[in-house]
């Protein structure tokens, strides 16, 4: 279809079929929303910093004779120094999230950009930033049970509330469940020791490997996350191409 | 007392196909681009001025052109005016078609 040339100030009240214009209406929006889409990569960068912090929780070598097996908190980096976490580990997070939300909203600009419809990212950088301040604070003040705090996976639940934020911004269904299945997959993993469940499925560690028996907690969200992205990536990729 | 019927929900600047695809794009994202409305609109430039100089001199819409490099670019935001008109326009479209498939479904068969 050629484009149209009419006049602006056609169009009375009764010029289009109502149900005509809320088709149009329909059809605008959800191909806005299409072109706007581009969560794959917020999803695929937190995936991999996830999977990239796996190196702070590897249990430590025991220093004595004493083999430390499973889960403790001394063991695994909480967020907050109070916690006795790795002032490594701590560092790695509060970097790898400021770094990650700050190329989101760069990937978000540029993204924008190109297809001509931005999105406003702000408040995804805000609320990583807020609830990197409160996961931060909260556990200095006791706020949080023990229980969500001991295994130091309390940073995931900082990239799920940026997640549903994005969703919200980014008006999709899709990423709301995204971040629903990550943030109850954080849960389970800053609640649960996933090593049980891998137990179950034959893996029995033996000599060293039980240094690693924490790392089904970490790779668990960060596959979630990685799984999502890839799927993300294919399906934006496909609907660009058809249209 | 009687309802309003909903055509008196419809306002002459935003009853317009074009127009009013401009407020669904423009809602659905931070700003969007001139050349973006253009083709999903299947609008010609100068069409495209006219509609958004309505909006814009109805105040549901701010227009802004700005340079990405040296290539000219013109942005489309829509204002709290804007989205509160766009939403009482699909109402009153959707409370015509809802009255209109009542009236259809009531008619007498035969």
């Amino acid at each position: 279809m050629s484009p149209t040339d009419t006049t602006p100030g056609e169009g009375s009240p009764q010029a289009e079929a109502p149900a005509t214009m809320l088709g149009e209406v329909k059809r605008l929006r959800g191909e806005a929303r299409s072109t706007r889409h581009a969560y794959w990569l917020p999803l695929v960068l937190f995936g991999l910093v996830i999977g990239g912090s796996a190196p702070f929780y590897v249990v430590p070598a025991p220093s004595g004779q004493t083999v430390v097996i499973g889960v403790s908190g001394a063991t695994f980096p909480g967020f907050s120094p109070l916690l006795g976490g790795q002032p490594a580990g701590i560092v790695y997070w509060l970097l790898a999230i400021g770094a990650g939300l700050y190329l989101t909203s760069v990937w978000y600009r540029r993204h924008g950009r190109r297809v001509g419809l931005t999105t406003p990212a702000r408040g995804f950088v805000i609320a990583g930033i807020i609830a990197g301040a409160l996961l931060l604070v909260l556990p200095a003040v006791q706020f949080l049970p023990e229980d969500l705090v001991v295994r130091g996976t309390l940073p995931f639940l900082i990239v799920a509330a940026a997640l549903w934020v994005l969703a919200h911004a980014e008006r999709s269904t899709a990423l709301a469940v995204i971040a629903a299945v990550f943030t109850a997959t954080s849960l389970l993993a800053s609640l649960y020791n996933v090593e049980n469940v891998v137990f179950r499925l034959g893996w029995i560690p033996t000599g060293n490997e039980w240094r690693l028996t924490t790392l089904p907690n970490i790779f668990l969200p960060a596959l979630v996350l990685l799984a999502s992205g890839a799927g993300a990536y294919v399906a934006q990729r496909r609907k660009r191409v058809a249209a | 007392m009687m309802a309003a019927h909903p055509t008196r929900g419809l306002d002459e600047t935003v009853h317009q196909r074009h127009r009013l695809g401009i407020l669904t794009i423009t809602s659905e994202a931070d700003s969007a681009d001139f050349g973006y409305l253009r083709d999903a609109l299947e609008l010609t430039p100068g069409n495209l001025s006219r509609h958004l100089t309505v909006l814009e001199e109805a105040g549901l819409v701010q227009v802004w052109k700005g340079y990405e490099g040296r290539r000219p670019r013109t942005w489309v935001k829509i204002t709290a005016e804007g989205r509160a008109a766009l939403t009482a326009e699909v109402a009153a479209l959707t409370e015509l078609v809802r009255r209109h498939n009542g009236m259809s479904s009531a008619k007498p068969i035969g």
